[in-house]
C-alpha cells in the first residue's frame, strides 16, 4: 500500500517539478563550436564556427556564431540559425535570448520576414507584432581586445559562472592549457569567501563549479609553509553558504576549516566555524597529531542594534593524550597538562545603534553595548601558573559605550571630529577593565591644489584595577630590560595601567583620478614605554603609497612604511604593490 | 522669343532628368551595416530589418569595389545599395573592416525593410540611454567611529572578482573614506566595502551581513556615491571577532604540528602568556578578554 503512494507522490512531485522548469528562463547554456573566446575585460563569450548552444530545457539552437554579454545577460546566434525544441524545428537568421526578460527573440527565415518574440520556453506560441529590443541582435565590438580564455566548449549559468573545457589561459603572454577553468561572476561575493590565511601569493585553478558551487585548487605561498597546493569548496545560496578549504594540501601541517552561514530569518542569522589542525603525513593518511576548534555564533539583528551569543570550544586533544603517557602533570614536547580538558568560552552581548543625544550641526551620538561572557577551563584545567593564578571557571559583564561627534564643518572646507569610547568589564576574580579611547581629528582641504589632510589626536588606556591585590597582580618588574636591540629602562612603575597617546598626521595629494600620494606620520607617547622585540609600538609611524594608473584596467599601488629604527626596521622589508581597476 | 527659350530649356531639364535613372526611378539608398545573415532571399542586418535581394544582386568587396568570392554572412559589415522603387537591394559592398552604422539609417533605410512591423508595445523593455563616456566616481564611505585611525578601506565590486581590496580609499577625515575612480556611463556593479578582507566586511544597521550595495554610472559628468557603514564584521562592539582560518585558535596544544609548528610563536610571550586565542595587546590581561 505504501508503495504505491510513495510513487504517485514522486510522480507528481517529478510532474510538478517539470511544470515549474518549463515556467523559467533557462538555468544553463552549453555551448560548443570551433571555437570559444572569453573576453574579461568586458565579461563576453563569443563562439565561431558550427555552433550549437543547449539550453536546459533542451532545446537546441545551432548557427555560425554566438556571442553573450555576461553582465547583461543575454545572448545571441547569429547567421543559418536552426532552432529545435520540443514543439519547435524552424530556420532563422538570429535568435536572441533575454533570460532576464524571460523573452527569446527569432528572426525566422521564410517569405515574409517578421520578428518572433516567445515567452519564456513557451516556443509554440510565439507573437510577431510585439516590439523588440533595438539592439537585440547587436554583435559586442570586441575591437582592439584580447580573448583572455580559449576554448572548446563553455556551460554558461546566467549571472553566476562559465565553466570553459578544453581552456587556454592567457597568462604572462603565452596560452596555458588547463583542463577545465571556471569564470565566476556572481554578484555574490560568498563564492569568494574562502578559508585560508594570508600569503604571498594565492592563484586559484577554479575547476568545477554549477549554480551553487565552486570547486578549486589553489597554489600558494607563505612565508612558514613556502609554496604549496591547498584545497577549496564553496557552497552557495542567495545568502547562505559553506567554505571549506584543507590549506595546506600538500604540507605535512595541515589546517582544515569550515564556514557555515545560514540567515534563518531576515533579522536572525548563525555562523559555525569548525577548524583542525592535523600533522598528517600524505594525503589520506591517519594524524600523528590533532587539535579541533569550534565556534557557533547566532546573531538577532533589530533596526540599529543587534544582540548576539558567541561560544567557543577547544579540543586540544583530539586523538587523546599521547601514547605511553603516565605523568599527566608534567608537560612534555608533546603534551601539556593544562589542556587536556576542553575550555569552553562565550559571550552574550548587545550592541546598539546610533542614538542621537543632540541634533543639529553639533550632532553627538550615542552607541550603547553592554554582555555578560564566562569562561570554563580557559586556562586549563588548574588555572594558569603565573602571577595570576586563574579558577577554572570565570565570569565577567561589561558595561560600555561609543559618544561621538558628525564632523563639525568649521568652515566650506574644515571640519572637525570627537570620539570617545569606554568600557568597563567586571570580573569574578574579582577585578575590573577599564578601556577608554579618546580621538579627535580636524581635516580640511585645498582644492585648487588637489589636497586633503587632516590631523588626529588619540589617547587610549587600558587600566586593570585589582583594589589591594594590584601588586600582587602585578608585581614590580625589573627596572631595566635588555633585549637583542639594547638595554631599556622604567619597567618597574607598571601596575598594570597603560596609556598610549598618538599624534597623527596625513597628507593627500590626488591632481587627477589617474595618480595619487598619500602620506601619513604618526608619533606615539606610550606608558610603559615601548620595549624592541619585547612590546609596544614603535613612537615613530612614517607610511607613503603612491598610485598611478598605467592603463586603463591597471592601477598600480606602492606603498612602504618607515620606522624610524625602531627594532632595527627602517623601511618595511616589502614593497607593497597593488593592481586593481 | 523669351517664350520659346524657356520652353526649350524645360525641355532639355527634362531629357536630363529622363538620361538619370535615380531621378527617374527615385534615388538609390546607400546604407551600412553589420549583416546577421543573408538566406531565403534576403538580407539580415543587425538592427533586425531584412531587405530583399535583387535576383541580379552584385557581391563587391567594400575597398576595391570589384566583385569578390567571399560570402555574406554574420559579423561581416556592408554596405547596401537599395533601390527604393522595387525596395530590392542590388548591391552589398562586403569587408570585415568595423563600418559605422549610418545615422539616418532610421529615416531611410528602415522604411525599406520587408520586416513585417511591430505594432504592439512591450512594457518590459525599458532602458536609459548611455554614450559609455567617462565619467568620474567619487565614493564616500562614512565608517563607524571606532574604526581604527590607520585603518585601510577598500571597496570590492563583482566586476573585478570580489577582491576584497580592490578600490583602495583614503582617509580623508575622522570618520570618512574617499576615492575618485572612472567608470563608462551605463556601467553597473555590485560592491560592498570592507577592511581588506572578508574577515572585516560592513555589516548592515542591524549588525547582520548585509547585501551589496548597487552601482549605476549615469550619464553626468560626475557622480558621487555614499556609503554609511554601520559595524565591521570584526569590529562590532564588543561582540568577540568571528575566529579565522589565519587565527590558529588552538594554540594550547603544546605542538599540534611537528617542530617549529606551522606558526612561528610570538616574538616574545608576556606574563601570563597568550591565554586567549585573541593576544591581548597588554600583558596580564584576565580571563575571558
Amino acid at each position: 500500500m505504501r508503495l504505491p503512494v510513495l510513487i504517485a507522490l514522486a510522480s507528481a512531485l517529478f510532474a510538478s517539478a517539470s511544470a515549474a522548469a518549463l515556467a523559467l528562463p533557462p538555468a544553463s547554456l552549453d555551448v560548443t563550436a570551433n571555437g570559444v573566446a572569453f573576453y574579461f575585460n568586458r565579461f563576453i563569450v563569443t563562439a565561431d564556427g558550427n555552433v550549437r548552444v543547449r539550453l536546459s530545457d533542451g532545446t537546441v539552437i545551432s548557427g555560425q556564431t554566438f556571442s553573450m554579454d555576461l553582465k547583461l545577460n543575454r545572448y545571441l546566434v547569429a547567421g543559418d540559425v536552426h532552432l529545435d525544441g520540443p514543439t519547435i524545428h524552424q530556420a532563422g537568421a538570429a535568435f536572441a535570448g533575454y533570460p532576464d526578460l524571460d523573452r527569446s527573440y527569432f528572426l525566422p527565415a521564410g517569405d515574409t520576414p517578421s520578428r518572433e518574440t516567445f515567452f519564456g520556453v513557451d516556443w509554440a506560441h510565439p507573437t510577431t507584432t510585439r516590439e523588440q529590443p533595438g539592439d537585440a541582435y547587436y554583435f559586442p565590438d570586441l575591437t582592439g581586445e584580447r580573448a583572455y580564455i580559449k576554448a572548446g566548449g563553455v556551460r554558461i549559468v546566467p549571472k553566476i559562472n562559465a565553466m570553459f573545457s578544453n581552456a587556454q589561459i592567457y597568462t604572462a603572454g603565452v596560452y596555458l592549457p588547463v583542463p577545465r577553468y571556471v569564470v565566476t561572476f556572481a554578484a555574490n561575493s560568498h563564492f569568494f569567501e574562502n578559508t585560508f590565511f594570508g600569503g604571498n601569493f594565492d592563484v586559484g585553478v577554479p575547476f568545477n563549479g554549477s549554480a551553487h558551487s565552486l570547486t578549486a585548487l589553489h597554489l600558494r605561498n607563505d612565508p612558514y609553509n613556502g609554496t604549496y597546493l591547498a584545497f577549496d569548496q564553496h557552497f552557495v545560496w542567495d545568502q547562505d553558504y559553506i567554505a571549506f578549504g584543507i590549506d595546506p594540501l600538500t604540507q605535512q601541517e595541515r589546517q582544515y576549516n569550515l564556514v557555515a552561514y545560514k540567515r534563518w530569518t531576515p533579522k536572525l542569522e548563525s555562523r559555525l566555524f569548525l577548524q583542525e589542525s592535523a600533522a598528517q603525513a600524505g594525503i589520506i593518511n591517519r594524524p600523528t597529531n590533532a587539535a579541533g576548534f569550534a565556534e557557533l555564533q547566532v546573531a538577532g539583528g533589530f533596526r540599529g542594534s543587534n544582540i548576539s551569543y558567541t561560544q567557543d570550544n577547544y579540543y586540544q586533544y583530539l586523538l587523546g593524550i599521547p601514547k605511553g603517557l603516565t605523568d599527566l602533570n608534567t608537560p612534555t614536547a608533546s603534551f601539556d597538562p593544562r589542556w587536556k580538558e576542553h575550555p569552553v568560552d562565550g559571550v552574550l552581548a548587545f550592541t546598539g545603534g546610533p542614538t542621537p543625544l543632540v541634533r543639529g550641526k553639533t550632532a553627538l551620538y550615542l552607541r550603547p553595548r553592554a554582555g555578560a561572557g564566562f569562561a570554563h577551563d580557559i586556562y586549563g584545567e588548574g588555572g594558569y601558573s603565573n602571577e595570576q593564578p586563574g579558577p577554572p571557571d570565570s565570569f565577567y559583564h561589561y558595561l560600555g559605550g561609543t559618544l561621538y561627534t558628525a564632523p563639525i564643518r568649521l568652515t566650506s572646507t574644515a571640519s572637525l571630529s570627537a570620539t570617545y569610547d569606554r568600557q568597563r568589564t567586571w570580573f569574578n576574580l574579582p577585578h575590573e577593565v577599564d578601556l577608554g579611547d579618546l580621538l579627535f581629528t580636524a581635516a580640511d582641504s585645498l582644492e585648487r591644489l588637489h589636497l586633503r589632510y587632516y590631523v588626529a589626536y588619540e589617547v587610549k588606556t587600558t587600566d586593570d584595577y585589582w583594589g589591594n591585590q594590584q601588586l600582587a597582580a602585578y608585581p614590580p618588574y625589573p627596572n631595566t630590560v635588555t633585549t637583542q636591540f639594547g638595554t631599556y629602562g622604567g619597567q618597574a612603575a607598571f601596575r598594570g595601567l597603560g596609556t598610549s597617546r598618538g599624534y597623527t598626521t596625513s597628507l593627500i595629494y590626488a591632481p587627477t583620478s589617474y595618480f595619487a600620494f598619500k602620506t601619513t606620520l604618526s608619533r606615539f607617547y606610550d606608558t610603559p614605554a615601548p620595549v624592541p622585540g619585547l612590546y609596544g609600538q614603535p613612537p615613530w609611524q612614517l607610511t607613503t603609497d603612491v598610485r598611478f594608473r598605467v592603463s586603463r584596467q591597471i592601477l598600480v599601488d606602492v606603498s612602504r612604511g618607515y620606522y624610524f629604527n625602531f627594532a632595527d626596521e627602517r623601511w618595511t622589508p616589502v614593497l607593497g604593490v597593488q593592481i586593481s581597476p | 522669343m523669351t517664350f520659346r527659350r524657356l520652353c526649350a530649356l524645360l525641355a532639355a531639364l527634362v531629357l536630363v532628368a529622363l538620361a538619370i535613372p535615380s531621378l527617374a526611378q527615385g534615388e538609390l539608398v546607400r546604407f551600412t551595416g553589420q549583416l546577421l545573415d543573408v538566406r531565403s532571399g534576403y538580407v539580415y542586418f543587425t538592427t533586425g530589418d531584412a531587405f530583399k535581394l535583387a535576383s541580379a544582386l552584385r557581391v563587391n568587396d567594400y575597398d576595391t569595389g570589384k566583385p569578390t568570392t567571399t560570402q555574406p554572412r554574420a559579423k561581416l559589415f556592408a554596405r547596401a545599395i537599395l533601390d527604393p522603387a522595387t525596395k530590392q537591394v542590388v548591391e552589398l559592398d562586403i569587408t570585415a573592416k568595423h563600418l559605422a552604422r549610418d545615422v539616418a539609417y532610421d529615416a531611410v533605410a528602415q522604411p525599406l525593410s520587408a520586416t513585417k512591423p511591430t505594432t504592439e508595445k512591450a512594457p518590459e523593455i525599458v532602458g536609459v540611454h548611455v554614450t559609455g563616456k567617462e565619467v568620474a566616481v567619487a565614493f564616500l564611505v562614512t565608517v563607524p567611529p571606532t574604526t581604527p585611525l590607520n585603518s585601510d578601506v577598500y571597496i570590492s565590486t563583482d566586476a573585478s572578482g570580489w577582491n576584497p581590496q580592490a578600490i583602495k580609499l583614503d582617509r580623508i577625515d575622522g570618520q570618512r573614506y574617499r576615492a575618485v575612480r572612472r567608470f563608462a556611463s551605463g556601467t553597473k556593479f555590485a560592491f560592498r566595502v570592507t577592511r581588506g578582507s572578508w574577515n572585516s566586511v560592513e555589516l548592515g544597521d542591524d549588525g547582520l551581513q548585509a547585501a551589496p550595495h548597487l552601482y549605476f554610472t549615469q550619464e553626468v559628468d560626475a557622480q558621487e556615491a555614499r556609503v554609511t557603514i554601520f559595524a565591521w564584521s570584526d569590529d562590532r562592539g564588543n561582540v568577540p571577532q568571528a575566529a579565522q582560518p589565519g587565527a590558529v585558535p588552538t594554540p594550547f596544544n603544546p605542538n599540534p604540528f611537528p617542530p617549529g609548528g606551522i606558526f612561528p610563536g610570538p616574538r616574545v610571550t608576556p606574563p601570563g602568556g597568550f591565554p586567549t586565542p585573541r593576544p591581548p595587546g597588554f600583558p596580564n590581561r584576565p580571563p575571558g578578554t
